[in-house]
């Protein structure tokens, strides 16, 4: 059973990379931050008890799990705003938002780089991760499981609910996806 | 994969990290409240288990979660949820009932005509008969004009 410290340690290691995982999905730091909270109360309450070693795993099912209802709960809410779209505008609307409009802000605090440097290394990271939006969401979540989180094949596998081999399929294509896309815009990592 | 899509990948995963450190701040203190919110929920083990649940209690809703008052709803015993699933039971329980009304009042209606048509003193083949219904007709008028004339 992990103790109150692996599971606060774990948490800790995997929040950050957690909610960029979400907001890559959904677009919306709001609603990221959302999506991570409840699926860290969802392993604490359910799987808490769980050896240490299972806690990856099962966090990363856990969070896809949310991030899917994410979107049926927002299906669901469209067709309402759909069938009463007449009555009144959305004011939360923000389609414009920019996931990377933050990072931008805390530009200016790295005083070892020169200004151009800083610009080309955030314009560089900006456009990897507006690839990594643009993939397929399955390949996606294998991509990320697999090189961001550190999880193994069968792990990704069990995450997802899929085959080994899908895993593999998975990854390879988003990676020969990455790598076109940052080629025809130029960047060489 | 061979190694070069192993390389690409692994540089990326290289790059995304470096995003990890310029979250910004507020970001960051929201994900450690979380953090704080599942540790004080945590599955504990027998022994512990009623000092927990008494203890955290006050402090046990999320905030500015979208759908709580819905999700709440769900993520409580299976008691609340049989609550909730009784008025769909009744409402399925009540559109049975209707039909079968109907059924059974449209079954009797069309037995009672078939009696009625059954026991009637002229045969069925009376009423496809043209010559029949015309003197029926005549036997109708013929009925009408003397009491036109009374």
């Amino acid at each position: 059973m992990a103790t109150d410290k692996e599971l606060n340690d774990f948490l800790e290691g995997v929040e950050r990379r957690a909610f960029k995982q979400a907001a890559y999905a959904v677009r919306k730091d709001e609603a990221a931050l959302d999506i991570v909270q409840d699926a860290m109360i969802k392993l604490a309450e359910k799987y808490g008890d769980k050896p240490a070693a299972e806690l990856p795993m099962l966090f990363q099912r856990i969070l896809q799990t949310t991030i899917l209802d994410y979107f049926r709960r927002e299906k669901v809410r469209n067709t309402w705003i759909s069938l009463f779209g007449g009555l009144g505008r959305r004011e939360d609307d923000d389609e414009d938002f920019d996931i990377l409009e933050s990072y931008e802000a805390e530009e200016g605090t790295t005083v070892a780089e020169s200004s151009a440097d800083q610009v080309e290394r955030a314009e560089t990271l900006r456009l990897i991760e507006e690839e990594i939006q643009k993939l397929p969401t399955r390949q996606r979540e294998a991509f990320l499981m697999r090189y961001w989180q550190d999880m193994d094949v069968a792990e990704t596998a069990e995450a997802m609910g899929c085959s080994e081999g899908s895993v593999k399929t998975h990854c390879s294509r988003a990676t020969h996806a990455l790598a076109k896309a940052l080629e025809a815009k130029g960047i060489k990592l | 994969m061979n190694t070069d899509d192993i390389n690409l990948a692994y540089k990326i995963r290289h790059a995304l990290n470096d995003t990890l450190d310029e979250l910004p701040a507020s970001t960051t203190e929201r994900l450690a409240a979380a953090r704080a919110q599942a540790l004080a929920r945590k599955k504990a083990d027998a022994k512990v288990a009623p000092q927990q649940t008494t203890q955290h209690k006050p402090t046990q809703r999320r905030p500015s979660f979208a759908l709580s008052g819905f999700a709440a709803v769900f993520s409580t015993p299976w008691a609340a949820r049989a609550v909730a699933v009784v008025p769909l039971v009744a409402m399925v329980a009540g559109l049975v009932g209707v039909y079968q009304h109907q059924q059974e009042q449209r079954v009797a209606e069309l037995a009672e005509l078939d009696a009625a048509v059954l026991s009637d003193d002229l045969p069925l083949t009376a009423y496809t008969d043209h010559g029949f219904n015309a003197y029926l007709v005549q036997q109708q008028q013929n009925l009408q004009q003397p009491q036109r004339a009374q």
